[in-house]
């Protein structure tokens, strides 16, 4: 015979539909959102890692300063490479601030996926990165003005060689706003004029590398003939191409942390559906000794209480899993798709989703219950029939100071009593908190640093030049820069940058000692490098440069070491009247393009951010409105398990004569000031792992982000926890204007 | 008359499952007097003893302390009525647990302007050693007691007691109904005690038998027995 205690599990179900649907939505939209997010995140993972045979990715490439000759190419051929003309213009275009680097249209290597539209066929026309076109809400069938040409949007493409938007291998952060790619016919490429050609190549190698080493090896040995053979612009080998691979690695790089997120979430709600059933326990003392005494096992009725959780989880883990495969993965898509130019992808089955998001938070839920309801089920049936549920002998009540008002006292009580939990609410808010201020401080965060940026500028127009040239702009100053790698001791690279400045400099107001440097601020605290110290920089071929750091220069942005021009010279073996750029607040005009190489203005050194903005903004929102409803859905089954608790009490209390007003005094007032404690608790601790998290988050990006909160962030979580609570305090008021003073009265065993 | 009980009419259900559990009862109990509720089970006392603590509607009829009605009070003043008024004892005690004794007995009297000291009341009903503790870790007696303590400790008008004895032994019953009878002649309340030991009504000033809902019996007791003295 089945056992008859299943039929009393719809009847629970209907008492308590509200707390059980308001769990299983929540669990949902978790379980949705990670299992999307896995599910798609290691879907564009294995297409990503099929696009280098499908689209023949390249094995690296240069740039060259002038067009190779037949003689060069079949020189660097002997190396067993195959040399591709991927030559490409840039071009700002006229609609919106960015520039556009056009390719000829592929045939051979970095072949292009068509993601809307089509490909063009005449002059005029362009396909352009679907990313960049998204961003700068480009349609297909729009003109673009690109130069001084008006070109048709044909359709939208991503390229292999450029799945992440970086416009230089130096460059540690994209920014597919103020730079975009698009291919052309040969002909539209043509009518551009040779003038502005980049000429650069991609090879592939006759026989592939066998590992990461040889690859190495081989690379090493190429860019030795071209070297002794060309002057190289610009170089890098496919494993090291970011733009290649930046967004292959970032693909499931946040896995970590939506596993602890979601583990974190389930455990709170394991350790609700604990407490809450602890309560049903109690509230069911005398059936259970009864049961127990009529023959029921220990085993039974635990299996029993812990039925409606472990099915709840169940199913909302089933049917998140299917939204993940459906809706939500779209969600974690979009976040890519926003960020990367990725190739169409085919959604695959992952086991190792279902089992984490599906079997893993049933275990969870099983084990936390297991392990806090066995404990209770132990005791004897006598003692469950007598209500008398607690394991020691007898509880002592803790002595409180009788000068403290009866009303105090009588809170303190309340809050003793139901310590589990307040320390739940405590964990819940922490947690809760922490979403609600990144959702709020992470755009601050990001426009704070924009206008830092901004404002410590070294002025107004930064030019690097090709080659030294005179100008006649009367403020403009010479200085030297060049690129050094800083490694940590975790053996991350980064580049910093090296500048030379001449003595009493208008731009850059430090007194620098002959062989000491400066560093930035940026690069002092996120590699904790003090005055003092001295930094080891390295060079692309291994040689090492050691500094003695003078002191810091506040420079936000970005690693950087300042010197005098002469150390700088002196340090690279250059003339020692040699300069690379200038520093100025007039725009230097008297200087062909040519001989520029760069023009860095503040949307260069902010890329950083805005790309951060545009790919993570609107999951900002997202995180507000979620860490509110966690707030909410925690404190609501909590609290309102402490007024179902105590519904006797409060019962009584209505017979003696205290007014509704007052018994929410006690009962809510003890809850709010845990609330607000908490809030008030949580928010430094908050702060603190934010900052931790910040540094950590920085640490994979170039430049520094210094972790700042506006005032008003800590304000509105504060205010959003309030109001929130307010919402759920008002309900519970209903509650104890609902308890009948005549459930007292039936207080008869 | 200081408690006046007129017309009372109150029934459960509707249709034919209507059951009238008072049919109309009329009565008054002076001021000071221990007035005992003798009846058997669904006689209608509890029901009665319900509705004169406020926390139960009549249908019909009313209730009138020292000229005041219930009936004509909205729930907020109900609640002022029992605040100023009236002192309640259960069977089961009904004790706030988690609350020390001296805690509960305070909760009573934070809602007077004038309490009862509470320091003497617990030296009063022996309780004063077991002040710190919390009521699961008294006897039934003592339970009883520290709940007689929260209700008297505002000095109600009147006390009602539902079944103060029904959980209790023999010793502890009389031990009870002396503190009450003590109580009484202490501070002068009007006692409304509801039981179905009948050996009880000896001590009660006034005697009132129910039976289906309506007043078998309403008499003076001239020979009035001390609690100490109860034999049953």
């Amino acid at each position: 015979m089945r056992n008859p205690l299943i039929k009393r599990l719809p009847r629970e179900l209907k008492s308590e539909f509200g707390k059980y649907l308001v769990i299983f939505l929540f669990f949902l939209i978790v379980i949705g959102f990670v299992s999307g997010f896995l599910v798609s995140s290691a879907s564009m993972k294995v297409t990503f890692g099929e696009t280098f045979e499908k689209y023949n990715i390249e094995d690296g490439n240069f740039e060259l300063f002038y067009e190779a000759d037949e003689a060069l190419i079949e020189t660097l051929e002997k190396e067993d490479v195959t040399i591709y003309e991927n030559y490409y213009i840039e071009k700002d275009t006229k609609d919106f601030e960015s520039t556009l680097r056009m390719f000829k249209m592929r045939e051979e290597v970095n072949l292009e996926c068509v993601m809307e539209g089509e490909m063009p066929t005449d002059t005029n026309e362009i396909a352009i990165d679907r990313v960049y076109a998204q961003n700068n809400g480009v349609a297909v069938g729009d003109t673009l003005k690109v130069g001084f040409k008006e070109m048709e949007v044909t359709g939208f493409v991503a390229l292999p060689d450029y799945s992440t938007m970086l416009s230089s291998p130096s460059d540690m952060m994209f920014d597919a706003n103020m730079f975009g790619i698009g291919v052309v016919t040969e002909e539209t490429f043509d009518s551009f004029g040779k003038g502005g050609f980049h000429y650069s190549y991609s090879w592939k190698y006759d026989e592939a590398p066998k590992d990461d080493a040889q690859a190495k090896e081989m690379a090493d040995d190429l860019l030795e003939v071209l070297v002794d053979n060309a002057m190289v612009t610009e170089y890098i080998p496919e494993y090291c191409n970011m733009a290649i691979h930046f967004a292959g690695n970032d693909l499931g790089n946040d896995y970590m942390v939506m596993m602890v997120f979601l583990y974190i979430v389930v455990a709170i709600i394991a350790f609700i559906f604990a407490i809450t059933t602890n309560n049903t326990i109690a509230k069911e003392s005398t059936v259970i000794g009864t049961l127990r005494a009529s023959g029921y096992s220990r085993g039974e009725l635990l299996r029993h209480y812990m039925t409606m959780p472990v099915l709840v989880t169940l199913f909302s883990a089933l049917v998140g899993n299917v939204l993940g495969y459906t809706c939500f993965r779209t969600v974690a898509e979009n976040m890519y798709f926003a960020s990367y130019s990725l190739t169409t992808y085919e959604v695959l089955w992952n086991a190792d989703a279902f089992i984490k998001t599906t079997v893993v938070p049933v275990i969870l839920v099983i084990v936390i219950n297991y392990v806090i309801l066995v404990s209770k089920l132990k005791l004897s049936p006598l003692k469950f029939l007598r209500r008398d549920l607690s394991k020691r002998q007898k509880k002592k009540a803790i002595r409180l100071n009788t000068k403290i008002g009866i009303m105090k006292r009588f809170r303190m009580r309340i809050i003793f009593q139901n310590m589990p939990n307040y320390i739940m609410i405590f964990v819940g808010i922490f947690f809760a908190n922490v979403i609600l201020l990144l959702g709020i401080a992470f755009p601050s965060l990001l426009n704070k640093y924009e206008d830092d940026i901004a404002d410590n500028m070294i002025c107004d127009y930064q030019y690097i030049l090709k080659a030294p040239v005179d100008t006649e702009v009367e403020d403009a100053e010479k200085y030297c820069a060049g690129s050094l790698t800083y490694v940590a001791e975790n053996g991350r690279e980064e580049d910093a940058t090296l500048f030379g400045i001449v003595a009493d400099s208008e731009y850059i107001d430090i007194e620098l000692a002959d062989d000491e440097v400066y560093i930035s601020d940026a690069f002092s605290e996120k590699y904790h490098i003090s005055e003092g110290d001295t930094v080891e920089l390295k060079e692309f071929g291994g040689k090492k440069y050691n500094f003695d750091v003078q002191g810091i220069y506040h420079y936000p942005s970005s690693l950087a070491v300042f010197m005098s021009q002469e150390h700088f010279n002196e340090t690279f073996d250059y003339e020692a009247d040699y300069y690379s750029g200038y520093f100025s607040n007039t725009e230097i005009e008297d200087i062909d393009e040519m001989y520029i190489a760069t023009q860095i203005t503040v949307s260069d050194m902010t890329k950083t951010s805005r790309q951060l903005i545009d790919s993570m903004g609107s999951m900002m929102d997202m995180m507000f409105g979620f860490g509110v409803v966690m707030f909410m859905l925690i404190i609501y089954l909590l609290s309102k398990i402490i007024i179902e608790k105590n519904a006797q009490s409060i019962s009584m209390t209505k017979i003696l004569g205290y007014t509704n007003t007052e018994i929410g005094g006690l009962y809510i007032m003890s809850t709010t000031i845990v609330v607000i404690l908490s809030i008030i608790v949580t928010l430094p601790l908050v702060d603190q792992l934010m900052k931790y998290a910040c540094v950590v988050m920085t640490s994979s990006f170039s430049g520094w982000f210094p972790y700042y909160v506006p005032t008003y962030a800590y304000v509105a979580v504060v205010s959003a926890g309030i109001l929130s609570y307010a919402v759920i305090a008002w309900k519970q008021y209903g509650k104890v204007k609902k308890v009948p003073m005549d459930m007292a009265l039936k207080n008869v065993e | 008359m200081f408690l006046e009980i007129s017309s009372i009419k109150k029934s459960f259900g509707e249709g034919e499952s209507k059951t009238e559990v008072l049919k109309g009862i009329d009565v008054g109990i002076e001021k000071g007097e221990i007035c005992v509720l003798l009846g058997p089970s669904g006689s209608g006392k509890s029901t009665l003893l319900n509705i004169i603590g406020g926390i139960d509607n009549a249908d019909s009829g009313y209730i009138s302390i020292n000229g005041e009605k219930t009936a004509d009070m909205n729930e907020k003043t109900l609640t002022l009525y029992r605040r100023k008024h009236l002192g309640y004892i259960f069977q089961m005690y009904n004790l706030i647990p988690n609350l020390n004794i001296k805690e509960n007995i305070e909760v009573g009297a934070y809602l007077s302007d004038n309490p009862l000291d509470v320091d003497e009341l617990l030296h009063t009903l022996g309780l004063y050693e077991h002040r710190h503790k919390l009521p699961n870790q008294l006897s039934g007696g003592q339970q009883q007691r520290t709940a007689i303590g929260r209700a008297i400790v505002k000095n109600p008008d009147i006390l009602l007691c539902d079944e103060p004895t029904g959980a209790l032994d023999y010793n502890t019953s009389k031990e009870i109904l002396k503190l009450i009878e003590e109580v009484n002649q202490k501070y002068g309340n009007t006692v409304v005690m509801v039981t179905h030991n009948d050996a009880i009504k000896d001590m009660a000033d006034r005697v009132i038998k129910l039976r289906d809902g309506m007043i078998r019996k309403n008499y003076v007791n001239e020979t009035k027995t001390p609690a100490v003295e109860l034999d049953w």
